[in-house]
């Protein structure tokens, strides 16, 4: 390291045209690249480099897909045209994209506090079970119902996460393992009530008795439920939170170093506290927007895959509450395809899990590119 | 409970602990190398795919679990190149592999209509002359992979403990900047780690696929693979720690049938959660006593990047 920096001084920059014409010349066997850590690049060419690698990972699942036997005009027909230019596709994307924006705002908000919460689908399995507790046990007035199992769903999912939050923050247990083995506990959970005591008692299959009327999230018109206006509030309040608030200049210091924070008198306790307990909270939302906007009763398995978009959508994000919000209505369209191309060419719905990990990965690979450079090390330098 | 019930409780047991076993043996050799691995769960899912094709087309177990093995591995470069060489954060490089993994084996168990084919697995294998002992006789009749797991523990706790190689995995995982001056290339015993490690836990998923329940069905690991990411923790990246997790895990999942075959009512779905259970409650367990916080490896889940300083 000390060596590099000498030479470095020494010779200041291969500024020489001859020696940069003499590197090139040399035998590709011979040839040393360096490989360096970038100090800064301009956002166009990060957005260059992401949208590159976007690309890249749609193109590779675009291959898988036509390797599993859909025909390639036919996906780009499914996915570009019927997905964004037909009215009834575009009115499901909305309708999908209300629990996956809930719940990768709640992942990016947990993950700005350095706590990798994967209890996401744990989370919104309580947060249903909670609004359907209301509705089966009758709580509360007609017209106060559907708050009642807003707060009943926030409340649910917040307590499911406050385990494994006191857990990390006193004693120190991985959040990874201990929010994860909440999940599985949570769908067991959730098993043992619809094919139990909350089963549905008119046809005998496995989900709750259907909601009321009242107990549903209203449409807004035009076929667009209230959900997606719920989504977009929580991300206004989370864009706020994060990017005016104090809280969220506090965050920002307990993300950068939690040392130094505490040592600058930032409570860092509470506001990982408040950051995660939140994420629950949003997470039992999202649970509350599929039972009460899209099934309309608790059913066995609403909660799948949606774990996973929430990671991915707060990864691919940055974490920024806007930029989830976007995100996550692609992966909601990327969601409506793939239920479609489940329909029509029997492909399982494991792909869209699948085309998913292939974009983190291209995704994450591209970062690389944005924090490094190769540089060409001449004769003289390598010698 | 009588005595047979108890002998067929512990005769059973093996069964459920080797797929631990192997995977939290696997996941010690890559963390002890700095990688925390946290793909086991998919890893698992594709040695078990595997395990089930190469079955179903062959029929030879132990080709399959080799099969199995190298599928595993094959998938793992692609972690191993993420983590090693570009440098991705290694939890969301874990969580992509992960679930990467379960969109693939689901996709290639579909379309090459592997699901649900009841194959062949391993006959018993009686350990003479201790399977003649009367009564407890019948613990000593497993099949040839539970007599295997042992000499493989035995292999790697020797290979970390008493040869040059397994000092240079260590240091690797310890403190890469050191071994680094001291000569060890840093990148490429981790991605012999990650390799190695990665066959362990496609062979535990293949064992649950082709010796003990002997088909496919998605996601059938279901989420043996976090357990086993949870019991390398309990034991402290210390192999032999790591088997008896491995037998308390198994004594708990064999139980359960053991049970219900009493005729003990249990509520089935709260039974099914004693697994995940247990394991929230030993991790606690771990952080409340505190013990040996200093096993775990220096650099684990750090990337190695030379002249960079941190």
């Amino acid at each position: 390291m000390v060596d590099a920096t000498l030479a470095a001084i020494a010779q200041p920059a291969q500024t020489d045209p001859e020696a940069a014409l003499r590197a090139r010349r040399q035998p590709l066997a011979r040839r040393r690249y360096a490989l360096e850590i970038r100090q800064h690049m301009g956002w166009r060419r990060q957005a260059l480099i992401l949208a590159a690698a976007l690309l890249a990972g749609l193109a590779i699942s675009a291959a898988i897909l036509v390797a599993a036997g859909v025909p390639a005009n036919e996906l780009a027909n499914e996915f570009v045209m019927q997905t964004f230019f037909d009215g009834q596709n575009l009115r499901a994307v909305l309708f999908q994209a209300a629990p996956m924006i809930l719940v990768g705002l709640a992942g990016s908000l947990a993950f700005r506090a350095r706590f990798w919460n994967l209890g996401l689908e744990g989370q919104m399995i309580w947060g249903a079970i909670g609004a359907t507790a209301v509705s089966m046990w009758q709580i509360g007035p007609e017209p106060l119902r559907l708050p009642l199992m807003f707060a009943a769903a926030i409340g649910c999912g917040l307590l499911w996460v406050l385990g494994p939050a006191w857990l990390k923050i006193r004693l120190g247990v991985n959040e990874i393992i201990s929010t994860l083995m909440l999940n599985y506990m949570a769908a067991n959970f959730l098993l043992h009530l619809v094919y139990g005591s909350w089963k549905d008692p008119k046809d005998n299959f496995p989900y709750s008795p259907q909601f009321r009327a009242f107990e549903r999230l209203p449409e807004l018109g035009a076929g667009v439920s209230s959900a997606i206006a719920l989504a977009a509030v929580v991300a206004l309040f989370a864009w706020w939170l994060v990017g005016l608030s104090r809280a969220g200049l506090y965050l920002r210091f307990v993300d950068a170093n939690p040392r130094v924070a505490h040592a600058n008198g930032v409570p860092v306790r509470r506001t990982i506290y408040g950051a995660v307990l939140l994420s629950g909270a949003m997470a039992g939302l999202a649970g509350f927007a599929v039972a009460s906007g899209q099934e309309g009763r608790l059913t066995q398995a609403f909660y799948q895959g949606y774990g996973f978009s929430g990671i991915l959508i707060a990864f691919l994000a940055r974490n920024n509450p806007l930029a989830a919000t976007v995100v996550a209505l692609l992966v909601a369209a990327l969601f409506v395809t793939g239920r479609s191309l489940q329909v029509f060419y029997q492909v399982p719905f494991s792909m869209v899990q699948l085309i998913q990990a292939i974009i983190v990965v291209c995704v994450a690979a591209s970062d690389f590119f944005i924090r490094h450079r190769l540089r060409r090390v001449g004769a003289e330098a390598a010698q | 409970m009588s005595g047979s019930v108890v002998l067929n409780w512990l005769a059973s047991t093996p069964d459920f602990a080797v797929p631990y076993a192997l995977a939290a043996l696997g996941l010690i050799i890559s963390e002890r190398a700095g990688v925390l691995s946290l793909g086991a769960e998919g890893l698992m899912l594709v040695g078990a795919l595997a395990g089930i094709g190469a079955q179903l087309a062959m029929g030879q177990p132990a080709v399959s679990l080799v099969m199995a093995m190298l599928a595993a591995s094959a998938v793992s470069l692609l972690f191993a190149v993420m983590v090693i060489w570009l440098r991705v954060n290694q939890v969301i490089a874990g969580l992509a592999l992960v679930f990467f993994c379960q969109g693939l084996t689901a996709l290639v168990g579909s379309l090459a209509e592997w699901t649900n084919h009841a194959t062949e697995g391993i006959g018993t294998m009686a350990l003479w002359p201790l399977s003649l002992l009367p009564g407890a006789g019948r613990l000593f009749e497993q099949n040839a992979m539970v007599w295997l797991t042992l000499p493989i523990f035995l292999a790697v706790a020797w290979f970390f403990s008493r040869t040059s190689a397994g000092l240079r995995l260590r240091a690797v995982g310890e403190n890469p900047q050191a071994a680094d001056a001291a000569g060890i290339r840093v990148a490429m015993w981790r991605l012999a780690a990650v390799l190695a490690g990665s066959a362990l836990v496609g062979l535990a998923g293949a064992y649950i696929s082709v010796v003990s329940t002997k088909l496919w069905i998605a996601g059938m690991t279901g989420g043996r693979g976090w357990i086993a990411v949870g019991l390398v923790i309990f034991a402290r990246w210390s192999p032999w720690k790591a088997l008896a997790g491995a037998l308390l895990f198994g004594c708990i999942e064999a139980l359960i049938p053991q049970l219900a075959a009493a005729g003990v009512q249990l509520p089935q779905y709260f039974v099914m959660m004693t697994p995940y259970a247990v394991t929230l409650g030993v991790m606690v367990w771990v952080a409340l006593s505190r013990r040996g916080a200093e096993e775990e490896p220096g650099a684990l889940g750090q990337p190695y990047v030379r002249e960079e300083r941190r």
